[in-house]
């Protein structure tokens, strides 16, 4: 593609690389040459860079797609998904996976990139509810507000809630800390 | 600014630089808008009109050829286009209020800028009630070349070739995030016989783009914004449609609150030095793969036959004087759409 085809949510391939444009300006002196100056990231690392072109470059647009899976079972050996449109199943080798597989829980809904056709990233939903599977009971007496204590839910993953909380309770975890949101009823 | 008071805007403005031209004797003209041939320059891409023809870039070589048929001192706003221009000071049409005085120097037509600006804040001044931006209250002359030898301090004259000045560009390009990305095509005869003048083209308009975003504009910006400044003492590679003595370009750029209002030459007459920058920056689209473009024949007839009187001239970019005696963010919000 022509570099003044740019535009934001672009995505090129650079250096085998699938990049997405997150900031774009174009800026041209006098009778000089346009500048399309660019932030990018990387849709696999996700490093931001800010690169800068110049009129009369051509770029390559990135071959990606992306598309909604669900978890279906696995461990240390890989992960599998099912594609809800056609069935299909692929499995994701865990360094794909990252620390991201202590939330992966029996039917989770997930987006997984592809780039050249390849399985290249994973993306989670912002939280998760999951269920506290084991817990030390709270001190009784122990009333104050920011106390909390360590709770394991079922994928293994341990998240600190407060102190009232039990097994059996269902909470909000956000997938981008780990950390726990609220209670979540019923 | 709602739309009876953007119509009030133009219609006060456009009456205003006419009346300011007009009291200093040129005469208003209207040529045509879809051309046979526009001016071939670097980074100018002109928009296609169907049959061969194109939508005028700018009014230049249709006024040229009235000077060299006897027009005297003339001025135009025309609708010109420019593809692929898209930014908050950029967009593929706009106006381009363009005059030549003949006989003119310099210094007169860039006492005419001074008028132009001061007279169309004054209709934004007196329409809106108080002082959006301010006001140029004086004006100087900067030195391109002594601008760039300061912030690189590169001994720079302005006549290196390419291979001279590309240390400066290579850490330019590292400053602004820029890979070199060589555009591979066939190398024709018309390539290979302006090869150097080419590299030096390129190596030259480059550095001036890479360097006016990194340096100039930030100096510019830095300026005293009551000031306007007229950037002059161009390098000849970047002399465009200007006479060249000896490294300089006879041309300048004239900016107001940072932002470049208009560029002016001391016109280039000469029909054969006219014709080999033509056919250089025809080499140049040829190295980008950018489509041919024909040449002026019939401006460059005019040229060789007639003969181009001693003028200079302007273009300003009339939507941006207006965006900034607004004090407007972008060229949108005044847009008559």
């Amino acid at each position: 593609m022509d570099v003044s085809e740019l535009k934001k949510n672009a995505k090129l391939e650079i250096d085998g690389q699938p990049w997405v444009v997150t900031d774009y300006n174009f800026v041209k002196p006098g009778k000089g040459q346009g500048l399309y100056k660019c932030r990018i990231k990387n849709m696999i690392s996700g490093a931001v860079i800010d690169r800068t072109w110049r009129s009369g470059e051509r770029l390559e647009a990135a071959d990606v797609e992306s598309r909604q899976f669900q978890y279906l079972f696995g461990g240390p050996e890989g992960y599998t998904f099912m594609d809800n449109t056609n069935y299909e199943q692929i499995e994701l080798q865990p360094e794909l996976v990252g620390d991201d597989h202590r939330f992966l829980m029996d039917q989770l809904g997930v987006d997984i990139l592809f780039f050249k056709g390849r399985p290249v990233g994973i993306t989670l939903p912002s939280h998760v509810i999951m269920e506290i599977v084991d817990s030390e009971p709270g001190v009784k007496g122990d009333t104050a507000t920011n106390v909390t204590k360590g709770a394991t839910v079922q994928t293994g993953l341990l998240v600190q809630v407060p102190i009232f909380l039990r097994i059996g309770d269902k909470i909000k975890i956000s997938t981008e800390s780990g950390d726990y949101i609220e209670r979540v009823n019923g | 600014m709602d739309c009876s008071a953007r119509v009030r805007l133009w219609d006060e403005a456009l009456a205003g630089v006419r009346a300011c031209l007009r009291e200093q004797g040129l005469r208003e003209v209207s040529t045509s808008i879809r051309r046979d041939a526009v001016a071939i320059e670097p980074w100018i891409e002109p928009i296609g009109a169907g049959q061969g023809r194109w939508l005028a870039t700018s009014p230049e070589l249709a006024m040229k050829r009235l000077l060299c048929r006897g027009s005297g001192s003339i001025f135009q706003l025309a609708h010109v286009f420019r593809a692929a221009e898209r930014g908050p000071r950029h967009s593929e049409e706009f106006h381009l209020l363009e005059w030549y005085r003949t006989p003119g120097e310099l210094p007169d037509v860039m006492a005419d800028v001074e008028r132009v600006v001061a007279r169309t804040f004054a209709v934004a001044r007196d329409l809106i009630g108080s002082e959006l931006a301010p006001a140029p209250r004086r004006w100087v002359c900067v030195e391109m070349i002594e601008l760039l030898r300061e912030t690189t301090g590169f001994p720079l004259i302005g006549d290196e070739p390419a291979a001279e000045i590309e240390p400066l560009l290579a850490r330019a390009r590292a400053r602004a995030g820029v890979r070199w990305a060589q555009v591979d095509v066939d190398r024709s005869a018309q390539l290979d016989s302006h090869a150097d003048s080419l590299a030096d083209l390129l190596a030259w308009t480059e550095l001036f783009s890479l360097w006016s975003d990194l340096e100039l504009d930030p100096w510019l910006a830095r300026q005293d914004p009551q000031l306007g400044i007229h950037v002059v003492g161009f390098p000849r590679m970047l002399a465009a449609l200007a006479q060249v003595e000896g490294a300089r370009a006879q041309r300048f750029e004239s900016h107001v609150g940072g932002v470049e209002l208009a560029n002016g030459y001391l016109e280039l007459r000469d029909p054969i030095e006219q014709r080999r920058r033509f056919e250089l920056v025809a080499a140049l689209r040829e190295h980008h793969g950018l489509p041919e473009l024909p040449l002026p024949e019939r401006f460059l007839a005019d040229l060789a036959d007639a003969g181009l009187p001693a003028c200079a001239g302007v273009a300003l970019g009339f939507d941006r004087l207006l965006a900034i005696a607004t004090g407007s963010e972008s060229l949108d919000v005044l847009a008559l759409d």
